[in-house]
């Protein structure tokens, strides 16, 4: 029985299966549940103690130790879908979501697909398609010639002849890349061939997929994206940018909205080009479309990603809409409700991610056990996390361990709730990235709002060191931690007490779920 | 128990002195010197792996964790791993000349031979993990007198890759 907000529906459902992992499934689940729906999780071996998992009505297991297996298995994740009796498959971000044949599977097997139409996937999944039809339509491209890579890579004669007309330095982009994966900078031509069997080994890990495509690398922009939001009955709406341009290596590292270097005017043309961009492949659902945005104001087209995005929390604090729950409404059939002069745009949000890995040590990813998972909580502040106390990081997965969004009434407002938040995160027993974010958002290029995608990258890596230690506290602290036994009772230790402030015995796991609903 | 922080081979030591439930810093060292100290005071608190600490009369909280030797400590809004070292034990355990895996992964290429001179910076070898590639590079010039692992091998953190001599 579908929910009572959905009655009388075109399209009608009750159950929904998450297929993903980590901090965007149980955001997804918690909103699936929310909506009076029930809630379907799926997960591998080694996610089973998972947080997605406990708070899922349902789960299953999807056998095997590889992805492919597992979390990128297509036909076990409808055959889950089938037996539990979930009739709509909400894919999250990465993984399956932007298979366009994954997309049509799960309609031909009468499921509903909580996203685009495989076709929309199909044009925006390939860049050089994309890029043709966003010319087509009159939305704005990056300049420079394009190439398509023979997947072999033998002969690497048509990439250098087209490397050496779209001029150096350029980026190579594995066609079916995307998160920073199987993307190199190449600065001059006597790298081309490394960093081409670097970008093609890489894509192949992560996508199962070694073509290329070589495009100019604009210095000094900035990444602006559009949530564009579209229904079937052919409402499409854009709700706001978000400015990503902290990024490192081409992952985004800090995300805001609105960006400090969007005019009125701006916002207005590009988000006219967004939704000329979605309605050009006659999207439905949530999606964002990518810019770049040079110093002087104008703006180009680099992808649109057909899926719920990282950073959706961002938009969904200066606008007040709940994107996923938009999702579940279009989906099934209902208009969205709200007209484009009706989005607001209240106050700044900033999204930090928060990465296990070490900043001092060339930002490798670190691994461990959660002993102290604490996050911080108050007016403006969301965590969204797939992990608690107590949870062993491994080197399988991603290494994002949540997502901390502030929201306030100004831009330095935000910063400063974003630094005393950071501040107030603890994370023990795994390598975070929590003090460099410190270091970064109190950089005087962050602060002033004038960042550049390149901008960590291009630093000395020491502009973003730590403070000098408080040594003489840290090693009486230690020496009085040590002599007052804090070891042996301190939760992770096997034998931990009952938590006085909430009566559970030992499980670790317990006392954090409840700190943040 | 002498302490030690990062890299650094630096040691330091506090002698602390029972005040009630609390314990006051009385002596602090460096390197066996005495240095000047603060006045500071630590108390247990209910919260679990929670300390107070009292510096120069400003209260704080500090939540602390072990793993291993090694005491997590957050405090003031930074986190710092501090290493505890039993008093006389070696200096510096690390193996000489060997370079070890930063994480656990798997060996994508190795680009150096046993016998080869390498300079300062040189990538020896790429290992892949969590879908990333990582260079290991050389610390200083010198000849690889062992390479462990070939192309394909999976190795676990802290597994010894290389060895190099000067």
């Amino acid at each position: 029985m579908s929910p009572e907000w959905m009655q009388g529906a075109p399209k009608e459902y009750d159950s929904v299966l998450v297929a993903n992992r980590g901090e965007i499934a149980v955001r997804v689940l918690r909103a699936v549940k929310e909506s009076g729906l029930r809630a379907v999780a799926v997960y591998s071996e080694a996610d089973s103690e998972s947080l997605h998992v406990e708070i899922a009505d349902e789960a299953v297991l999807l056998p095997g130790e590889s992805l492919s297996e597992n979390y990128l298995n297509a036909e076990a994740i409808i055959e889950a879908a089938k037996s539990t009796g979930a009739n709509a498959i909400h894919p999250g971000y990465g993984f399956l979501s932007e298979r366009a044949d994954f997309a049509r599977e799960v309609s031909e097997n009468g499921i509903i697909w909580i996203g685009p139409d495989a076709e929309s996937i199909e044009v925006m999944g390939d860049k050089i398609s994309a890029r043709s039809r966003m010319i087509s339509s009159g939305v704005p491209v990056i300049p420079g010639d394009e190439v398509s890579i023979p997947e072999d890579g033998a002969h690497l004669g048509p990439l250098a002849v087209a490397a050496a007309k779209v001029g150096y330095p350029l980026l190579l982009k594995a066609s079916a890349g995307g998160g920073g994966k199987g993307m190199r900078v190449v600065r001059e031509p006597k790298m081309l061939r490394t960093e081409y069997e670097a970008a093609a080994r890489e894509a192949a890990a992560a996508f199962g997929d070694g073509t290329v495509y070589v495009e100019r690398l604009l210095t000094g922009a900035r990444h602006v994206e559009i949530q564009v939001l579209a229904d079937s009955t052919g409402n499409c709406i854009h709700l706001n940018e978000r400015d990503c341009s902290l990024q490192r290596r081409h992952q985004k590292v800090i995300e805001e909205a609105p960006s400090p270097a969007v005019s009125n005017s701006v916002r207005e043309s590009m988000g006219e080009a967004a939704v000329m961009a979605a309605k050009a492949v006659n999207y439905v659902g949530a999606g964002t479309v990518e810019f770049l945005l040079s110093s002087n104001g104008d703006f180009y087209f680099l992808e649109m990603n057909t899926r719920l995005q990282v950073e959706h929390p961002v938009t969904e604090m200066i606008t007040g809409i709940d994107l996923v729950q938009k999702q579940l409404e279009i989906a099934a059939g209902l208009e969205m409700g709200i007209s484009q002069s009706e989005v607001p745009l209240s106050g700044h949000a900033i999204e930090a991610r928060i990465y296990a890995e070490d900043a001092t040590r060339g930002f490798l990813p670190a691994i461990g056990k959660l002993s102290t998972w604490i996050t911080p909580s108050g007016p403006g502040i969301r965590v969204d996390s797939g992990v608690r106390q107590g949870d062993e990081v491994t080197v399988n997965f991603d290494p994002m361990l949540a997502k901390l969004v502030v929201h306030a009434p100004t831009r330095k407002a935000a910063l400063r709730r974003m630094d005393a938040a950071l501040s107030n995160f603890v994370v023990l027993g795994v390598v975070t990235n929590i003090g460099f974010l410190r270091n970064a958002l109190s950089h005087s290029a962050f602060i002033s709002g004038n960042v550049t995608t390149d901008l960590l990258d291009s630093s000395d890596i020491s502009e973003f060191g730590d403070p000098e230690p408080p040594i003489e506290a840290l090693v009486s602290i230690a020496e009085a931690a040590l002599r007052m036994g804090l070891d042996k009772t301190h939760a992770g230790a096997s034998a931990s007490p009952v938590d006085e402030h909430t009566g559970h015995s030992g499980d670790p796991f317990r006392t954090l779920s409840r700190s943040y609903p | 128990m002498e302490w030690g922080i990062g890299e650094s081979s630096e040691r330091y030591s506090a002698v602390m002195s029972n005040e009630g439930e609390a314990m006051s810093l009385a002596t602090f060292m460096k390197d066996g010197e005495k240095l000047e100290s603060s006045s500071l005071l630590v108390s247990s608190d209910d919260f679990p792996g929670r300390l107070v600490v009292e510096i120069d009369g400003t209260p704080m909280f500090a939540h602390v964790a072990r793993v291993g030797d090694d005491w997590w400590v957050h405090l003031d809004g930074r986190i710092h791993v501090i290493r505890g070292h039993e008093p006389g034990g070696s200096q510096d355990q690390a193996t000489n000349g060997g370079l070890s895996a930063p994480m656990p992964g798997t060996i994508l290429e190795v680009l150096v031979k046993q016998g080869q001179r390498v300079r300062e910076g040189q990538t020896l070898l790429v290992m892949e993990a969590m879908k990333m590639e990582h260079k290991i590079l050389a610390p200083s010039g010198g000849e690889v007198s062992t390479v462990h692992y070939n192309e394909g091998d999976r190795v676990d953190m802290g597994s010894v890759l290389i060895e190099m001599t000067d």
